[in-house]
Order: structure tokens, then sequence, then C-alpha cells
């Protein structure tokens, strides 16, 4: 069900492949990077050894995002069945989509 | 994370701080950040309106049945739709526009990841899945007050609250159905009149229109529950009056005015009833001396209710209710082709009509399910595959 009182805006991120964490375990907690912007209004995003180039996009299809009530989450979204909350609606996303470039730190030295 | 750290992997990636603008967004997963804890549900413009206006959307369905997500007064069919990419939801992240309008935020914004997920729902449009309602109100049909039935405990009935949780559609949508098909609300569950019961008291009205010899337009209601209230529950006079007329006030009364069309429809479905087919003509006749006085019967009034076979000799007529075939596109075509072979687009229409959305017309439906052909110079439309 809907809220009472306005909904929060909230921003998609969407990226190329998957995250994995550094450490094996859950994602929950761990640093994924810094997000800027360029003065023109590009977004950066540097992750790890790699810069991501993007865009901005305006949702023609704006998303709701739903959260469970009660009960543990499931694996998947197999069946909808149950109570939802809308919590936010998303009407921006920050498309990543070129390929990351790869931050070198080190140079080899010539023997 | 602090400036300074940002600072130096800028440094490190040989971006210059002097092309970017001042303030950075930190991401960070946040601690219920877990795949399946939330989910994405893509919304048409009108329904994020609504939302954002304060309403609420409800997803309907058993565990057997495919889930719906219902607004107000609409039903979707949902579907997941996979895509190879992460998507990540985060609050209060601000874009360039918001950063550069508002000059006084931070320089660094923690933001936490609330959740992500490589997949989200889509919606379409779809007709509500009403036929339920229709079945669950025929479990315990209303016999009258004298049934014995009723004094039993039954748990047959339904308010609704019932039927909001059960129906797999919106709450406006599931009201105009009731309204459609004349279900009305005793001690508050909703009820279907059990077919005798009903007639009896069209019976009741008619029979005082005709000793009254009242204008089929200009019912009174207050003399109707004079003269009937001893006979049957107020509640019932006025809910027939309502279920076959229309109400209007007139210098203070209420009156009704009596639809014709239904009034002798529902008796040539009493007629009906009662045998497989029937010859035409003799129906006709029978059908005709059975209506009220000043009614006169039409064959189209029966679309929906009875087929014509004007390939039988003598011609017939037997009762086939559109409310009794399946809800589904297909298993409704393959329904129709096995009664009969060929159809023409007169005859199918009244009972392809109600499958019919705002992108799918009878045409579009006739297109889709069917193959046309002609057949002595008209055209019919049969079966794309073949009938077992």
């Amino acid at each position: 069900s809907g809220g009472t009182g306005a909904l929060a805006q909230w921003v998609l991120v969407e990226l190329q492949g998957e995250v994995e964490p550094r450490q094996s375990g859950s994602l929950a907690g761990s640093l994924l990077g810094d997000l800027h912007y360029t003065r023109e209004g590009v977004p950066v995003l540097i992750v790890g050894h790699h810069i991501l180039y993007g865009k901005v996009v305006q949702l023609e299809k704006p998303f709701a995002v739903l959260v469970k009530q009660g009960g543990a989450p499931e694996a998947g979204p197999g069946a909808p069945h149950g109570h939802y909350t809308v919590t936010a609606l998303i009407k921006t996303k920050l498309l990543f989509k070129t390929r990351p470039k790869p931050i070198i730190t080190h140079v080899p030295k010539k023997v | 994370r602090s400036r300074a750290q940002v600072d130096a992997t800028l440094r490190t990636a040989k971006l210059d701080p002097a092309e970017l603008l001042p303030a950075v967004h930190c991401l960070r997963f946040g601690p219920h950040a877990a795949p399946g804890h939330c989910a994405l549900l893509q919304l048409e413009p009108a329904l994020c309106a609504e939302l954002e206006a304060g309403r609420s959307l409800v997803i309907r369905g058993e565990k057997d049945e495919q889930a719906v997500l219902c607004s107000k007064d609409k039903t979707y069919d949902m579907k997941i739709a996979d895509t190879s990419n992460m998507l990540l939801f985060v609050p209060g992240c601000k874009t360039p526009e918001e950063l550069n309008a508002d000059p006084s935020t931070s320089n660094i914004i923690h933001s936490q990841i609330a959740g992500f997920s490589n997949n989200y729902w889509e919606l379409r449009r779809c007709r509500p899945k009403l036929k339920k309602l229709r079945k669950l109100l025929m479990e315990d049909p209303y016999e009258g007050p004298d049934s014995r039935k009723d004094q039993a405990l039954t748990f047959s009935k339904y308010t609704t609250e019932d039927l909001l949780s059960l129906i797999q559609a919106s709450e406006e949508e599931i009201l105009h159905q009731l309204q459609v098909i004349d279900a009305c609300k005793i001690e508050g569950y909703w009820r279907i009149l059990e077919f005798d019961y009903e007639m009896k008291l069209l019976d009741h009205v008619t029979q005082l229109i005709d000793s009254e010899s009242w204008s089929l337009s200009k019912v009174p209601l207050r003399t109707c529950l004079e003269e009937l209230g001893s006979l049957e529950p107020r509640e019932m006079i006025e809910h027939i009056l309502l279920s076959y007329g229309r109400k209007y006030v007139d210098d203070g009364e209420v009156y009704f005015e009596m639809h014709e069309d239904k009034i002798c429809r529902a008796i040539a479905q009493m007629l009906l009833r009662n045998a497989v087919k029937f010859n035409l003509s003799e129906f006709q006749e029978v059908w005709q001396q059975s209506v009220p006085e000043g009614m006169t019967t039409r064959l189209d009034q029966l679309k929906g209710l009875a087929l014509v076979d004007k390939s039988s000799r003598p011609e017939t007529i037997f009762l086939l209710k559109v409310e009794d075939l399946p809800e589904d596109n297909q298993e409704r075509f393959n329904s129709l082709f096995g009664i009969r072979e060929k159809w023409t687009e007169v005859d199918i229409t009244p009972y392809i009509q109600d499958l019919c959305t705002e992108k799918q017309t009878v045409g579009a439906l006739l297109t889709k399910y069917a193959r046309s052909s002609m057949l002595n110079g008209v055209k019919v439309y049969n079966s794309r595959r073949p009938i077992s």
C-alpha cells in the first residue's frame, strides 16, 4: 500500500555485470565507491580499480520500490504474494554502460 | 570516508577535481541490502501519480493464481523482466541539477544503497478477473426469507472485504460488477438471487403493473411496497425494481422506468431453461405470450443468452450464456468452436465482447484466435486449430 505523506524519491544506479563483495559474505555494509559528477553533469563512478562514465536518464516509466513486510526476504522475486509497502519512487537513473576503465596504479619500471 | 581519502582516489584515478562538481556521494551498501528484500515495480505515469496522491496499490492473488496488481479502479498483470544489469536503489542521491540548485549541499554525502536487483516487475493492464465473483456468489444464492437454507450456518457468504481479498480485480471493478450482476447486500453479505426466486419477485411486480394498469415507464415504488410488502420483504421488492428498472424521482415520488428488454430476456431464460433446445417459431410464440402486456419480444434481446441454429430444419434456439463460458481468451474460443464450427461475426460478437480491452477489439480478437472464410457469400469464422 502507499504511505501517508509524500513518498521519498530515490535514484537508480544501473551498472553492467554484477557487483561482488571483496571478501566472501554479504554486501551489507561494504563500500561500493565514490560517485562524482563532472561540471557538465556526467556521472563518474569510481569502483575499486575502475572508472565508469555514465549518464543521467529521466525514466519514462518510473519505478516504485516495494519492501516486503514481515518474514525473511525470499531468494528472488518468486511469488509476489504478501504485504508490500511502497517505500519510495524512482524517477531518475544513473546509467553506467560504458566499459569500466581500469585505474593503473602501478607501472612496472623498465629494467 | 573522508575528503582526504576521496581526493586521494581522484588523484590515483587521474581525474581533475576542477572538472568535477564539489560534492561527492560515497556509496556504501546499507545493512539490509540483500536480494529479495526490496523489489522494483515499473509504473506507468498514471499509476505513479496515484501513488504520489497517496493512494494504494494492492497485489492480489492466491497461491495458485498469477498475481495481479490493483489500483483503485484498474487491474494489471505482473510479469518479471530480467535485465543483465545490476540495479542499485539509492535514497538521498542527488542529481547534478539538484546539487547545482543547492550550493549549501555538503561536500561529502554518505549514501547507503538500500537494495539491489537484476530484475523488476512489469505491469500490463488486463481485464479484471471477475468470473470468480459470480462463482462465489452462486455457491449460496438467496432463495428468499422463507428458505430453510439461510437459517443453517453456512460459510459460503461473502462480505465486501472477503471479495476484495479473493477476487483479482480493483475495488471499483468489483463493485461495478456486483451491480451488473444485480447482486444485493443482505445482512452485510453480498448475495445473488436464486433464479426462481428472482422470477417470482418479478412476477409479483409485473402482475401488479398489469392489475393497476400503470405505464411501464412510471411504476411507483410506494404503491409496490404497500401492495407487495405482505408477500415479500420490502428490500427485495425494491431490489427487483432496481434490477429491472431505472429509478427516478418525479414530484417527490420515486418511480421506475421498467427495462422492457431485460424483462423479456429474463422470461426467455425462464422458458429456455427447461430443455436442451426449442423449435424457434414455437418458442417465439410462447415467449411473446409470456411477457407483460405492452412489451414486444425481439430475438436481439437474447444476445449472449441464447443462440439460434439457422441450419437446422425447423430452426431451433437453445440457451447459451456467455457467463458460463471460460474467461481465458483461448479457452473461450475453443469452447465456442466446440459448440459450433463456423460462426458469423454477428453471432459470435456477443460471446466475445466481454474479452475486449482498450487494445483488443472484437476484430482484433477474431484475427488472433480465428480464421475466416466465405460460406454461401457470408464471411464466417472457424478455429485456427483442429478441434479434438
